[in-house]
């Protein structure tokens, strides 16, 4: 019998500070663990606590994976604290991430905010593997300020990438910026593709989601073609805890990706 | 019942049952220990608690109802060590098996929640898989009625028939055994010197008599709660969910202590929390509650379920919509064990009865 609570030891290779309270870590799992664009991990630090986070990084690479980390509490503070060459657990990978094969043939809007750029990070590797494949491919993405715009000069390289229309936006600007001031549904109207069989992707705090919902809605796209990357209370990761219920479902083992029209009938989604 | 039935050579058929004596259920509770972790049903002031069997001594007792501890404590452990350090291992993998004694129809029901929860091939419980694989359920029919039990109204016998590997149902003098699994089967053949057949058919409707009395007790006590009708109950919470003042006033005085899921055969949610000791880390599994407001909160406080009427709607609306969705089962085994907990005296049949408008 296998033990699903056990974690794999893992070393901290290394730690880049995104910003004042968001960082980046490189992890070498012990044991082979590959994961799918949109899965996620529960990531433990020895004796404090774990919880659920989402690599950033490419899924092709095996041996390493990045997590981005927002310091708010208990355990992504004792995470901040690491340093290169300490031992965290990993377990996973969990949940059923987004499922790449429907995006044959289609357009595709990818919608991220905040912190929500880390998990979008992997599906747009993913994307960009699979580029041949699907039409047309828009990412648009905002921020409260340009502080907090993780990954910044990755995103300013595919600005440039001609086979990806996108646009990013921040809430406030500061003097260096020159681009869109807003939330993100602001750079959404001038989205061009064939709505009414797009798949659209939002990640991202649960209020841009909602607007970002509407907003795709609005714009013509089905609600199950809507995916979204709903975050609850987590703690088992694999359906038996029973912290994480959406009306019939677990976001952990039957998301944490859910179609629009999967869920938009039960109560409290976007808290 | 299932009776051993033999077709004599005349073309008339003869009624065998197996019958166990008291004493020789010691004998057997004795041989078993070498194999299980024996419990047996002891009689305190809080009612009938499990036990460890020890030995002809025990002052144990079949029948009555059902214990005031959960069958779960014994196969779900309020607090249980899962993993240790970074080790494959599962924890205490070379305990004996429980071995349970005297389990009632409701806590049986029980297992078909607990088993769709925690049964399955990829992310499966270990130690709970491996005590329902290994351990030994010896049943048997309620003999009493507790003030609270109300197992008739969500289409429960007082009396199991199914999920156990054998059943006692007390009769004068010993009782009558029935089987209902392979590893019931071969226990009995086992142990046929302490089983033997028997041809009475008075023991039969001896039987039958009690099942049919304490029945006819629940049913009363059920329509004296109003509790609406078994085919109704999933239809009502689904109904009267945006009802907000029937929740309000039914969940005005709880306190949050998590009794009610504590005590609850099919409450299986858990919370796994870390701790270290000089240079080893282990990981826990402990019980959780619904009912407390941090359950469902996550990070920057956002809590989907802020308030206690929230949290009550969601306890009903799970075991009364989704495991009737996703398990085909309602998840209230009519136990009362709530009911019994509760120092507020919320009441889950006055709530099912309220809810019906
Ligand atoms: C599928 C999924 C993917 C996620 N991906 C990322 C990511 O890539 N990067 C990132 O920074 N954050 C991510 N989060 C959020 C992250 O899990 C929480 O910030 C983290 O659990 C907070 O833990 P804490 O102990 O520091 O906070 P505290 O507030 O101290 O936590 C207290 C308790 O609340 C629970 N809790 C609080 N918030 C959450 C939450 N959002 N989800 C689950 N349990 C919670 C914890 O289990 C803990 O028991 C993700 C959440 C989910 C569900
Ligand atoms: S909800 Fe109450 S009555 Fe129903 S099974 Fe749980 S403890 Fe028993
Ligand atoms: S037992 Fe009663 S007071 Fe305690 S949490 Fe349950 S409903 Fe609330
Ligand atoms: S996190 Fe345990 S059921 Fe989803």
């Amino acid at each position: 019998m296998k033990n699903p609570y056990r974690s794999i030891k893992t070393e901290v290779l290394k730690v880049t500070t995104e910003t004042p309270t968001i960082k980046t870590f490189l992890l070498k799992p012990g044991e082979k663990l590959t994961f799918r664009p949109g899965q996620f991990m529960e990531m433990s630090v020895p004796g404090v606590g774990e919880a659920p986070f989402t690599p950033s990084s490419d899924s092709e690479i095996k041996e390493t994976m990045e997590i981005t980390i927002v310091k708010v509490g208990k355990v992504t503070e004792a995470i901040h604290d690491l340093k290169p060459g300490d031992t965290v657990g990993l377990r996973g990978p969990l949940g059923k991430g987004y499922p790449m094969t429907k995006f044959i043939g289609q357009d595709v809007i990818v919608v991220g905010g905040g912190v929500g750029l880390a998990p979008i990070r992997t599906l747009m590797y993913g994307l960009f593997h699979m580029r041949d494949q699907i039409d047309k491919l828009v990412y648009r993405a905002g921020c409260r300020n340009p502080g907090e715009l993780l990954y910044r000069s990755e995103l300013e390289d595919w600005m440039k990438r001609s086979d990806l229309d996108m646009k990013l936006t921040v809430d406030q600007a500061d003097e260096a910026w020159n681009g869109p001031v807003g939330v993100v549904t602001t750079i959404m109207d001038d989205i061009d593709v064939n709505f009414s069989r797009a798949r659209a992707v939002v990640c991202g705090p649960p209020i841009m989601m909602k607007f970002a919902t509407f907003k795709l809605q609005e714009l013509g796209v089905k609600d199950r073609n809507i995916y979204l990357s709903m975050e609850k209370n987590m703690s088992c990761g694999f359906g038996k805890c029973g912290h994480c219920r959406i009306g019939p479902y677990y976001c952990c083992k039957d998301g944490p990706v859910f179609t629009y029209d999967m869920i938009r009938d039960y109560p409290g989604i976007w808290e | 019942m299932q009776y051993p039935l033999d077709k004599a050579e005349s073309g008339s058929y003869f009624f065998f049952m197996i019958f166990l004596k008291h004493a020789d259920l010691d004998e057997l509770l004795d041989s078993l220990s070498g194999d299980y972790h024996v419990y047996v049903p002891v009689n305190t002031a809080r009612g009938a608690g499990y036990t460890r069997y020890r030995g002809p001594g025990t002052d144990y007792a079949v029948g009555g109802i059902r214990s005031f501890d959960p069958l779960k404590s014994f196969y779900f452990l309020g607090r249980e060590k899962v993993a240790e350090d970074f080790k494959p291992d599962i924890p205490r993998k070379n305990d004996k098996p429980p071995c349970m004694v005297g389990v009632k129809s409701c806590d049986l029901k029980g297992f078909k929640i607990l088993d769709f929860v925690f049964i399955d091939e990829e992310f499966g419980d270990p130690t709970y898989m491996k005590a329902r694989r290994d351990g030994l359920i010896i049943s048997s029919d309620c003999t009493a009625v507790g003030e609270n039990c109300f197992c008739t109204a969500v289409n429960l016998n007082p009396w199991p028939d199914s999920q156990f590997d054998i059943n006692l149902s007390p009769v004068d003098g010993g009782f009558v055994v029935e089987l209902g699994s392979g590893k019931g089967k071969k226990l009995v053949e086992e142990y046929s010197l302490l089983f033997r057949n028997v041809e009475d058919v008075k023991l039969d409707g001896a039987v039958k008599e009690n099942r049919k009395a304490v029945k006819k007790e629940v049913e009363v006590r059920v329509a004296e709660k109003n509790i609406p009708a078994y085919r109704r109950l999933e239809r009502i919470v689904t109904k009267q969910y945006e009802n907000m003042e029937v929740w309000e006033e039914s969940s005005r005085n709880c306190v949050e202590c998590g009794a009610c899921n504590t005590v609850c055969p099919t409450c299986h949610c858990f919370l796994l929390y870390e701790q270290k000791t000089d240079d080893k880390f282990a990981r826990f599994r402990v019980w959780d509650s619904c009912m407390i407001k941090d359950f469902a909160r996550v990070a920057g406080g956002e809590n989907p379920r802020a308030r206690l009427w929230m949290r009550l709607r969601n306890r009903f609306d799970k075991k009364f919509n989704y495991f009737p969705e996703v398990a085909g089962e309602i998840a209230c085994t009519g136990c009362g064990r709530c009911i019994a907990a509760c120092p507020g005296k919320i009441d889950i049949r006055e709530v099912l009865a309220r809810l019906e408008v």
